[in-house]
């Protein structure tokens, strides 16, 4: 395809691949200094106590062990994410007075080796005083529910209301209206690389240095100076290769504040690293929740009006998930145009580990519950799946009062694409197969500000050395999505250089310019922005010389391409790149080039600068003796504005696929009484690679204004929608209703039973 | 000039009392359920109601009882 672009659009592989895929490339996981020590956590047995005492003599005795610390070791207070509600910053760095969920940290050892540090563990003492516990949002919220934070009566951690339109009016209106009820069970973040933390504390300057498997080193920095009662800038956060985030890595996790508490305490580096069961029961994962939503429409499939209410089972403490409590309203309405929509919403605190931002944001069972019922809508109306979305799509400029507007918006030509090609790809069936779609929309970086921060949302600082080589800082977080490629092939494009020519400096608080880090897809859109605004600086310097140089008419635009700075319609008219940069550092007293950017969105909405968007097919066939659904064939046709890498977006849409066809398929996390039940990779069923289905990934460009060179996410759109696809093709192919994500055999077997009855009931009542 | 409907317990105005009741129960503080109770309602009872069943009763409920007990206040709104 032409492009005016030399770097962008063009499938590149990761400039850190090689590093990765030999090795060479560290994580913290691969970290160690010296004379460093292994902290490991004492956890409560249970979901609801007191701590009575905590006896560590014995654990102190054993050879090896440097330090015990509890929550009386602690400086600092509460943390947490929602810093412009300080009452929302409930996480502490050991539990102090009581415990909220199973596996809480109560203490923590220091020891020299990990052997010694767990049977030190082993050897704490911890007397507790066993309080009743709350388990489901329903329970929690009743007036006679155990307290578990006693400033939140009824525990009642956040709720939401919003509405537009004249809902009421709306469903009057409907000639066709119909309820449904979901529960939508929690899913595990399970990402490859663990929690984990490297602390060094220097008792004589009294600076900490830790490296962290974050997504965020800039929320860390702040979570830890909270906890730890120190100023921000005595805190350097280092961000090696992060092996996943997926939204679990946003909050500051104890891996982090008890390997500081233990280095401060022992003034020797300290590395906390969670094994796998501690990742599936003490780490945040995606919210169960208990949903009604009710839709009302015109004969001819216009949606009238929405109503969706829902209570979330929050866990013990907050994490980001009063955010996910408005984005899985804000994403249910999305891609569509719905006139009234009413939205009501309430996160309760429960006796488990709690829930936070996983990947697609709070948007994931909301849409699964509109997307599945929208299509129970139309099979009952008699209108085709496909077209009933058609009828209601959003266009450019559509605006959702006082909470969105949408710029670019590819997602009817995304639709009729997507009409076209499903004929050629699937026209026929076999039997027990059949086919589900569902629409989708997704942020490019959230605008709420809940961490409250003083500085630019992304900011990045571009420094030309004399011979051409670029320096790029960014505290921006490449946590797997492949941002650090991101972002030197558009500072590589603004300049006209390649992006062997830039060395990027991520991930440190110390050198870099602060960035919110990588959630709510961000990165591309609001660092990049930073990064062009970064290079555009030094690139006008270079400009300026140039055009100085040529003496040209100053109406002829010049362009810097292909390591040349030219006359865009005389070519051969101009310099080199590198005789410009040489000339250009003489000339600024030889001083390298810098140029810094910033970026915070303005003038947006409530929600983001950019959507992307878009439409997913999927064939499955449904085996009606077993239940076992196979996924066959997913057909995606996607608008996220101009494709900076083509081979990571398309890496981040097969990722999305795979996690929300967990989220489908296998992915849930049963609980008793606090206890997840299933803690571990060979219990807790992710898809394997053999049971992914082939992906057919077509584009639709859109250029939007917000974007850098009009790009917009790829990352977690197409999360949302994969569940409700499978979905809507089993009943397609049996008629099987689901209340629930998660279609086990078991679960599909008895839908199936349910559809067979109703279908005879049917008949009978015909005769 | 408008009429705005002041809460019970603290200085939130609205011009609705629908609104109003919508920020009571937004609120998580011991001061705000224990003027509830003192008015012989349940917190719980309300947003259960509100959440499990369509449109606004919860709200309605609350709404009903605050059109009694929230004090008008003038407020000049230019």
């Amino acid at each position: 395809m032409e492009t005016k672009y030399s770097v962008i659009g063009k499938p590149t592989g990761n400039v850190d691949g090689m590093a990765k895929t030999t090795g060479e490339g560290k994580y913290t996981f691969d970290m160690y200094l010296p004379n460093m020590l292994y902290g490991k956590h004492v956890r409560s047995p249970y979901p609801h106590a007191k701590i009575i005492s905590i006896d560590a003599s014995e654990a102190l005795k054993l050879p090896g062990v440097k330090a015990v610390i509890t929550g009386k070791d602690v400086p600092g207070g509460k943390w947490g994410l929602w810093r412009r509600f300080r009452e929302l910053c409930d996480q502490i760095a050991l539990a102090d007075d009581k415990v909220r969920f199973i596996g809480e940290p109560v203490a923590a050892v220091a020891a020299t080796t990990k052997d010694i540090a767990a049977k030190a563990v082993e050897l704490v003492k911890v007397e507790y005083e066993i309080l009743p516990g709350v388990f489901d949002p329903l329970e929690a919220i009743k007036d006679d529910a155990p307290l578990i934070h006693e400033d939140f009566e009824n525990n009642i951690n956040a709720t939401r209301h919003i509405e537009w339109g004249n809902v009421d009016e709306g469903f009057k209106q409907a000639d066709y209206v119909r309820e449904d009820k979901f529960t939508l069970f929690p899913q595990a973040v399970v990402s490859m690389e663990v929690h984990n933390s490297l602390a060094s504390y220097d008792k004589g300057t009294g600076k900490l240095t830790i490296w962290s498997s974050t997504q965020s080193p800039y929320y860390l920095q702040l979570g830890l100076a909270d906890a730890l009662k120190m100023r921000e800038g005595d805190i350097r956060v280092i961000k090696p290769h992060v092996g996943g985030g997926y939204g679990g890595k946003n909050s500051t996790m104890p891996d982090a504040t008890t390997a500081a508490l233990l280095s401060m305490k022992t003034g020797r580096p300290v590395k906390v690293v969670f094994n796998r069961e501690e990742e599936f029961t003490t780490t945040e994962h995606r919210m169960g929740l208990h949903l009604a939503i009710k839709i009302g429409l015109k004969k001819d499939g216009t949606i009238l009006a929405r109503e969706c209410k829902i209570i979330t089972d929050g866990g013990a403490y907050t994490g980001l998930g009063a955010t996910a409590l408005y984005l899985a309203g804000i994403f249910q309405t999305f891609p569509y145009k719905i006139p009234n929509w009413r939205y009501d919403a309430f996160r309760t605190y429960t006796n488990k580990v709690w829930a936070t931002s996983v990947r697609g944001f709070g948007a994931v069972p909301t849409v699964y519950a509109a997307e599945v019922q929208l299509d129970r809508a139309a099979k009952e109306m008699g209108i085709d799946p496909l077209a009933i979305r058609r009828k209601n799509l959003m266009e450019p400029g559509y605006e959702a009062p006082g909470q969105y507007k949408v710029e670019s918006c590819g997602i009817v030509p995304c639709v009729d694409k997507m009409a076209e090609r499903i004929k050629e790809k699937w026209p026929k069936l076999e039997k027990d197969e059949g086919i589900g779609y569902a629409g989708f929309a997704y942020m490019s970086g959230g605008i709420f500000n809940w961490i409250d921060t003083p500085y630019a949302y992304s900011g990045a600082r571009v420094q030309v050395n004399i011979d051409g080589s670029v320096d790029l800082f960014t505290q921006a977080a490449d946590i797997g999505q492949g941002h650090n490629t991101v972002a030197v092939m558009i500072c590589a494009e603004e300049l006209g250089i390649g992006i062997e020519d830039i060395r990027l400096h991520p991930g440190d608080t110390a050198t870099a310019p602060v960035d919110l880090g990588a959630w709510g897809s961000r990165e591309t859109l609001m660092n990049g922005n930073a990064i062009k605004m970064a290079a555009g600086q030094v690139k006008q310097k270079l400009v300026d010389l140039a055009r100085a140089k040529l003496g040209e008419n100053i109406a002829y635009d010049l362009v810097c391409r292909e390591k040349r700075i030219y006359l865009e319609l005389r070519p051969e008219r101009g310099y080199s790149y590198y005789e410009m940069v040489e000339a250009a550092i003489k000339l600024n007293d030889g001083e390298p080039l810098i140029g810094t950017g910033h970026y915070t969105p303005h003038n947006k909405g409530m929600i983001s600068p950019a959507y992307g968007m878009g439409i997913m097919a999927m064939k499955a066939k449904v085996d009606r003796e077993t239940g076992l659904v196979e996924a066959k064939d997913v057909l995606i046709v996607h608008d996220c504005g101009q494709v900076i890498n083509p081979l990571g977006a398309r890496g981040q849409v097969e990722g999305s696929v795979h996690m929300g066809l967990g989220y489908a398929l296998t992915e849930e996390m049963p609980n008793d009484n606090g206890l997840v039940l299933n803690p571990s990779i060979n219990d807790y069923k992710i898809i394997r690679q053999r049971d992914m289905p082939q992906i057919e990934l077509l584009d639709v460009p859109t250029y939007d204004p917000s974007g850098p060179f009009g790009a917009k996410e790829a990352a977690e759109a197409t999360i949302s929608p994969t569940a409700p696809a499978l979905a809507n093709a089993v009943f397609d192919a049996c008629g099987a209703e689901f209340d629930s994500n998660c279609l086990k055999p078991e679960r599909v077997l008895k839908a199936i039973r349910e559809a067979e009855k109703n279908q005879k009931n049917k008949a009978k009542a015909k005769k | 000039m408008a009429d705005w409907y002041k809460c019970p317990v603290c200085r939130k105005l609205s011009l609705e009392h629908q609104d109003l009741a919508r920020h009571y129960l937004g609120q998580t503080d011991k001061k705000h359920k224990d003027w509830l109770k003192s008015k012989n309602l349940s917190y719980s009872h309300l947003i259960t109601m509100q959440v499990t069943e369509f449109g606004n009763k919860g709200y309605d409920a609350l709404a009903k009882v605050l059109e009694k007990e929230a004090a008008v206040v003038q407020v000049d709104v230019k």
